[in-house]
């Protein structure tokens, strides 16, 4: 099940602000607290943010919605945020505070068949992201022949994404986190 | 018996320092008078200045000040035009005959004069800037469509810092004009201002002791500016003014901040101002400036 949250909703219900913009640390932090409501009661293993009706967003507000909702959501096992409805201007912004944090989210991207990666992702498991994200299911071996390194290697690779919550992981084996 | 204050023929961040000495002199005590006589110009940085040394004098429970009026009827129309006087009456016993001119749309500024208080104002302020940004920073600065939104964002971040630091209100304006003697270009300014703790005053808690001797105003501002440091502990502080760096590094733009005695700046390759200035006159609270200047083919 996938819970789809509109952020620009959640700002008007939340901060009653005649405006479409996420701007400002305290604005930020109430239209995180209404999103982690609305998670928690729908009670869905994958939430998707949907930014199309967003207008600015600056990195304040960034840090507020995005990376601290990430840096919560990791402690809870099963649970996982993916990002829609971005422009370039939410991009920059939120990689930025990613980066910042040392942590990464998947983003929707119209046109484009798997999910982009936002923030710090050293180009080696962006690799294996793309890979693992093609074969859409299996383990650190079928990833390992994918690629063409070693198990452990891809093993390595594999644990890291999952701590960042990028894939599904469970007992050895990985799956692509569900979208529809 | 009063103290004279002397508003600069030419008001901009350069002069900010000789009005500031000026308002930093004589008796604290005794009323002030702001004596804006001779004034033939002021960039926005000076507008929202002289509208922060008298919200001081009135936090402070000081004897209204006293203001004259400039004696350039187009200099008198234009300040009004920018919403300054509208706020001046707050804070000042204005002498003179100041133009009853509405605060008009007008080409050379994208935001008048505005009051900065709490989170509200920020989404204000970035609501009503975004259309004429774009129409100025492409159409007449030659800038991509892009940086519309960063500037907003740099707008944004820039205000925040009033109602997250200050601990007090403070003032926003947005001007376009030409940087004759500096640049030879059209640029926009955006000016900030606020009276109250200043960088030192915030940071002191927690950054202080890293410091040791050396810290201070300019230390403040290094830590805050440089090393992005903020007051706050949670990790993801600071963002703000790396933003706001981030965006004028791509667009060839230039940030200074005043804080107390010390001035730091992030200095573009067409000024030569200097990276940090130190032992300079006492002005309360912190005073941000950005200059973007208009793209010329060198710049890309």
């Amino acid at each position: 099940m996938i819970l789809t949250i509109m952020v620009e909703r959640v700002l008007r219900e939340t901060v009653q602000v005649p405006y479409r913009d996420l701007v400002t640390r305290s604005t930020g932090a109430a239209v995180r607290t209404g999103i982690e409501r609305a998670i928690a009661e729908g009670g869905c293993a994958t939430t998707l943010l949907d930014f199309s009706e967003v207008g600015l967003l600056d990195f304040s507000c960034a840090d507020e919605v995005v990376a601290k909702l990430l840096l919560r959501t990791q402690t809870e096992d099963d649970r996982y945020v993916v990002l829609s409805g971005l422009r370039e201007e939410h991009f920059e912004a939120i990689d930025h505070v990613l980066n910042h944090h040392q942590i990464a989210v998947l983003a929707k991207v119209e046109a484009e068949a798997a999910p982009r990666a936002l923030g710090r992702l050293a180009p080696e498991l962006q690799d294996a992201l793309a890979a693992a994200q093609q074969l859409e299911t299996g383990d650190a071996e079928s990833l390992a022949d994918a690629i063409g390194w070693t198990v452990e290697h891809a093993a390595d690779a594999l644990q890291s994404l999952a701590l960042l919550r990028l894939l599904c992981a469970d007992q050895g084996h990985f799956r692509r986190i569900p979208l529809t | 018996m009063t103290r004279v204050v002397e508003v600069p023929a030419s008001f901009d961040d350069k002069s900010f320092d000789q009005f500031a000495q000026s308002f930093a002199s004589g008796d604290p005590a005794q009323r002030a008078l702001f004596d804006a006589r001779g004034a033939q110009w002021a960039s926005p940085y000076g507008l929202v200045g002289m509208l922060t040394a008298g919200q001081v004098l009135k936090e402070q429970r000081r004897e209204r000040p006293l203001f004259t009026v400039p004696s350039s009827d187009d200099v008198r129309r234009y300040w009004a035009r920018t919403g300054f006087f509208r706020y001046a009456a707050e804070f000042f016993e204005i002498h003179g005959k100041v133009p009853r001119t509405k605060v008009e749309d007008d080409a050379d500024y994208l935001l008048p004069v505005t009051p900065v208080r709490a989170s509200e104002d920020v989404h204000a302020v970035v609501g009503a800037i975004q259309e004429r940004a774009a129409r100025m920073l492409t159409g007449e600065l030659g800038l991509e469509a892009k940086a519309t939104i960063g500037f907003a964002m740099a707008l944004s971040e820039a205000c925040q810092n009033i109602v997250e630091h200050a601990g007090t209100g403070g003032w926003v304006a947005v001007h376009a004009y030409t940087f004759r003697k500096r640049l030879g270009r059209r640029v926009v300014v955006i000016a900030v201002s606020d009276g109250g703790v200043g960088f030192s005053h915030s940071l002191e808690s927690t950054q202080a002791r890293r410091f040791g001797d050396r810290w201070g105003d300019a230390a403040a501002l290094e830590a805050a500016v440089i090393q992005g440091v903020s007051r706050f502990r949670d990790p993801g502080r600071g963002q703000g003014l790396a933003g706001i760096k981030r965006y004028l590094t791509r667009w060839n733009g230039k940030l200074s901040i005043r804080s107390g005695t010390a001035r730091i700046a992030i200095v573009p390759p067409w000024d030569d101002d200097v990276p940090m200035s130190e032992d300079l006159p006492f002005f309360p609270g912190s005073q941000l400036q950005v200059v973007i200047p208009a793209q010329t083919e060198i710049d890309g």
